[in-house]
């Protein structure tokens, strides 16, 4: 039996947790796949489940599960995982993913192998992992008589199963221990600045110094409105106290990854490039023909912000209008 | 008082400070004997010439005029009044009596008179000093225990010069009276009569009773300095002081021995510890600290007096618990003793060290908490978490790709080193910041055109050179350091380099200064020190302009590594030198030093109080002989709006020769 670990939220399983289920399909090679949903709305989760080819979606219900509480997720695993003699306990390579394998790893004293893009069951088992941030892949064996392993995120497609029946659903309310509990969750803080989150926008509006001061970066926020974009500063800004750290873009703010970055006043600084490398096409406006970032952007313009800026703006306008 | 009793007296007197002193001494030197170990016994002419100008010639002291006279006038006065000790313990108890010889020769009375007088001036200097001026130094300091120790010196001085002019009412002086012309005055201000009897036993006694009671009170207060800064002094860094002590993490180092920096006081080295005791408050590490002058919430005399007041709180546990064999119960220092934002607010400039007068080395204390902070419980800054990551992954603390390092030499015709190639003349270490930053690659190109200018033979490693581990280092990431020196030393032994010449002053203290723990031993100079030389022989013949210029000393070239000529006998050849008013090697920080490029700043920027203190000077040109300096000063100008080119030294050298090139045709 290869036991899955299914996150889910709004009563519907987790994309990442599918991409789980389509390796641990492969890897169960026709031995029965159980899954484990932990939590309120688990009941819900687990009627979607229907088209993945899993014979039994256990689902823990218990007063301490209401939050994510990834000791007590671990110890769940730990006990279906033993009842079940599971060859494997797979999960997603999301951080509740990663971090409540490595709890199981810990507690069971099995190795765990996270961030894998390809797995066999072997024995011994052998696996293709992402190492170092994406730029080294590894090969290599694991021993182990259970595997621990988790998949890296959109490493595998969600598939529908060959054969498929609604798995049995078996509620249970598992024992859970004091000491289970104690890590917790005790707030929520959203993401600050709400709207579009900066790493993960495709498009995001830059401002830096060159915009003369924090009214003036109403040009900004018009243009990113526009495009649906993030908004994004340069260190300076920050330090100036226009814009707040949240917003900052660079080695030491965040790091994005756009399909485009519009870069406006901003002179290109080697800190705030690092945070643009994952960019795929960076167009700079600044007023300094000899600023780095002009050698550095795919399309630069030399102009004034103050008047390139809302002429794009504008004639976003007009095309839309049209 | 008969003879017996008064010496019966004395000799309990004696017994009960000695035994006071005696036991907090002995407490104090058990606690620093107890101490990790650091090697401080090397290099003794050194230590000799440090004891004779810091301690005997108070130099540090004389940087401030009237507090280094005050401060000399005291010190030189208890060395020179020292006799006159056991002279009053020998009067006290039979006033006819006194040191054989000295007793009676006037020379000596003259200088006790003399420096009873300048000791007295030095504490009313230091009342008016401390009540009046009211420098903010003293921000933070015990003010009341000051005013204690200044009333005892006071009253020490005019016991004496009483007792010795009631001597020479009564007759009883050995030495020729005239000799001593303040207590010949004060003998005649008492006139005759039997209550002169009166005032020279109350003088003498009260005078011992004061130099016991200062006795017993120095090893308990911030006044212990008079003992152990000449011992701090002795034991300070004789050479090479931006280097760090390396951590060892050799297997063969049991566990309990490996020091992973300082999380308590028993991870302390002797030195630190002796550090802390020596602090006297004085605040002159504050007054010269760009953290603190920016606001943040670092101040190095408060840094140093925290871990004091830490090591004497918890330092007899300590003691109590090693001898049991028993696992002492220490709190953490950070928080505790200090907070995180001051471990993580150092830019390990160095001015503090520069600046203390007992030896204290400030920035080995914050680099040690931050090896704990980092190595032990992964708690740093999080925004300089990528730069660490980029450091050890990429080679460099930007995550640039390494094969592009020799991107900025394309075209210049620049012989990339490979593997095999008989080694240069000089091997240029070129770093990571003129590698691969836009504006620090200026200085990058302009040295290497310069070289080829005056026809020296060198060569880069390009994609072979990596980043020297600095950044990490000063984060406290020891391993990753320790890493890069191994692997850097072995490329630089493989290419048989034996000279190196660099444009990044961190380079050059890595390479020059800490790869020697690593084995890698090579000659090591800056590229101003090169380039000063080629235009003495005549290699370059550089025309200076008109433009007036002022230097900006890196930490790390001026004060950590003695570079501060050099650079400015290029300025002199380039344009119109003119200073700011901290320079050499009492520099201001740009702000970068100690991984600082990589953290978010807190508090008003360094960057533009330096770039201000430039523009004042009126001139047109900052120069600069730092990558680091170039990137900090130049978004200094930016974001203060300040008129002002930032340019390293290499490239307003380049313009000069093209003037001189331009002249002779």
């Amino acid at each position: 039996m290869v036991l899955v670990l299914v996150e889910h939220s709004e009563g519907r399983p987790d994309d990442l947790s599918l991409q789980a289920l389509t390796l641990a399909r492969a890897f169960a090679a026709g031995a029965p796949v159980h899954a484990v949903l932990a939590g309120p709305g688990g009941r819900e989760a687990a009627a979607g489940l229907a088209s993945q080819g899993v014979a039994t979606a256990h689902v823990a219900e218990h007063p301490g599960l209401d939050a994510f509480a990834p000791e007590a997720w671990a110890a769940i695993l730990e006990g279906l995982a033993e009842a079940g003699s599971a060859t494997a306990v797979i999960a997603a390579g999301s951080d509740r993913g990663n971090e409540v394998m490595a709890r199981l790893g810990a507690r069971s004293g099995l190795p765990l192998a996270a961030n894998c893009i390809a797995a066999s069951p072997g024995p011994p088992v052998e696996l293709t992992r992402i190492r170092w941030g994406g730029s080294l892949l590894e090969e290599s064996r694991l021993h182990s008589p259970r595997a621990l392993l988790t998949t890296a995120p959109h490493a595998f497609p969600i598939e529908d199963a060959a054969a498929a029946a609604p798995p049995a659903v078996e509620l249970f309310t598992p024992l859970i221990e004091d000491q289970d509990l104690l890590v917790k969750v005790v707030d929520r803080v959203g993401a600050s600045g709400g709207g579009i989150s900066l790493a993960d926008a495709r498009v995001v509006v830059s401002g830096g110094r060159g915009l003369g001061s924090a009214e003036k970066f109403a040009i900004v926020d018009e243009l990113a409105g526009l495009l649906g974009a993030a908004v994004g500063c340069s260190r300076a800004v920050t330090m100036a106290g226009w814009r707040p750290h949240t917003q900052q873009v660079g080695q030491t703010g965040t790091k994005i990854a756009p399909d485009l970055y519009v870069a406006c006043g901003i002179s290109g600084a080697t800190q705030h490039m690092a945070g643009t490398k994952g960019a795929k096409k960076i167009l700079a406006i600044n007023s300094d023909a000899e600023a780095p970032i002009m050698s550095l952007a795919d399309y630069s313009v030399v102009g004034d912000v103050h008047e390139v800026v809302p002429a794009i703006s504008a004639e976003l306008r007009r095309r839309r209008g049209a | 008082m008969s003879l017996w009793v008064g010496a019966a007296v004395m000799a309990v007197a004696l017994a009960v400070s000695g035994t006071l002193f005696g036991r907090r001494v002995l407490q104090i030197y058990r606690l620093i004997r107890s101490g990790r170990p650091t090697a401080r016994f090397d290099d003794v002419p050194a230590r000799v010439r440090n004891e004779a100008v810091v301690v005997i010639g108070q130099r540090k002291m004389f940087q401030r005029a009237v507090p280094g006279i005050m401060h000399a006038a005291i010190f030189w006065g208890f060395l020179v009044l020292f006799p006159t000790i056991v002279m009053a313990m020998i009067g006290a108890v039979d006033p006819h009596a006194t040191l054989p010889w000295l007793g009676s020769q006037g020379w000596f009375a003259f200088l006790a008179d003399l420096f009873a007088v300048l000791v007295f001036a030095g504490v009313v200097t230091a009342v008016v000093i401390r009540k009046i001026q009211r420098p903010p130094r003293f921000k933070g300091s015990h003010i009341g225990e000051a005013d204690l120790i200044l009333a005892l010196i006071a009253g020490i001085v005019v016991t004496l010069v009483t007792w010795h002019g009631s001597l020479i009412a009564l007759g009883y002086n050995e030495w020729p009276a005239q000799w001593s012309p303040v207590s010949n005055l004060i003998a005649h201000l008492l006139g005759t009569g039997d209550a002169i009897r009166f005032v020279e036993r109350a003088a003498v006694w009260t005078h011992v009773v004061l130099i016991l009671g200062f006795l017993t009170y120095l090893p308990r207060s911030k006044h212990l300095h008079i003992a152990s800064a000449a011992v701090n002094v002795w034991f300070g860094r004789t050479r090479a002081r931006g280097k760090l002590e390396t951590l060892d993490f050799d297997e063969s180092v049991p566990e309990a021995e490996m020091r992973f920096g300082t999380g308590t006081v028993a991870d302390m080295t002797w030195k630190q510890m002796i550090d802390a005791v020596s602090c006297t408050e004085c605040g002159r590490c504050q007054d010269a600290c760009p953290a603190y002058a920016t606001g943040k919430e670092l101040s190095p005399k408060l840094l140093i007096m925290g871990l004091r007041d830490q090591l004497m709180a918890e330092g007899p546990g300590l003691l109590a618990a090693r001898a049991k064999g028993e696992t002492p119960d220490l709190k953490p220092l950070v928080p505790g003793a200090v907070t995180d934002n001051v471990v993580w607010d150092c830019v390990t400039c160095g001015a503090c060290v520069r600046e203390c007068p007992v030896g204290i080395e400030h920035v080995d204390h914050i680099v040690d908490l931050r090896r704990n902070l980092t190595m032990v419980q992964s708690r740093f800054p999080e925004e300089a978490a990528p730069m660490l990551r980029d450091v050890e992954r990429s080679g460099n603390p930007w995550g640039k790709p390494q094969p592009d390092r020799a991107a900025w030499a394309e075209g210049l015709g620049i012989r990339v080193l490979e593997p095999g190639d008989p080694p240069p003349d000089y091997l240029f270490w070129v770093g990571c910041a003129p590698s691969f930053d836009e504006r620090a690659k200026q200085g990058a190109i302009s040295t290497a055109k310069l070289l080829q200018e005056a026809g020296v033979d060198f060569a880069i490693l390009g994609p072979r050179e990596s980043c020297t581990g600095d950044p990490a280092r000063r984060m406290g990431d020891e391993y990753t350091y320790q890493a890069y020196a191994r692997q850097n030393v072995a490329t630089l032994d493989e290419s048989r380099v034996t000279r190196i010449v660099t444009t990044c002053p961190h380079c050059f203290n890595t390479l020059g200064r800490e790869y020697a723990d690593f084995g890698g031993r090579y000659e090591v100079v800056h590229h101003t020190e090169l380039l000063a030389e080629l235009v003495r022989e005549g290699r370059l013949k550089p025309k200076a302009g008109e433009r007036s210029v002022t230097y900006h000393d890196s930490c790390y070239l001026a004060r950590h590594n003695d570079v501060r000529e050099q650079p400015r006998q290029l300025i002199q050849v380039i344009g119109r030198a003119v200073e700011m008013p901290r320079n050499r090697e009492r520099t201001f920080c740009c702000g970068a030093g100690g991984a600082h490029m990589w953290m978010e700043e807190r508090g008003k920027p360094i960057n533009e109080a330096r770039v201000r203190e430039a523009k004042a000077t009126g001139a047109d040109q900052l120069a600069v002989a730092c990558p680091f300096c170039t990137m900090m000063l130049d978004d200094g100008v930016r974001t203060s709006g300040t008129e002002m080119e930032v340019v390293d030294v290499a490239t307003l050298l380049v313009e000069a020769v093209e003037r001189g090139k331009a002249k002779d045709g």
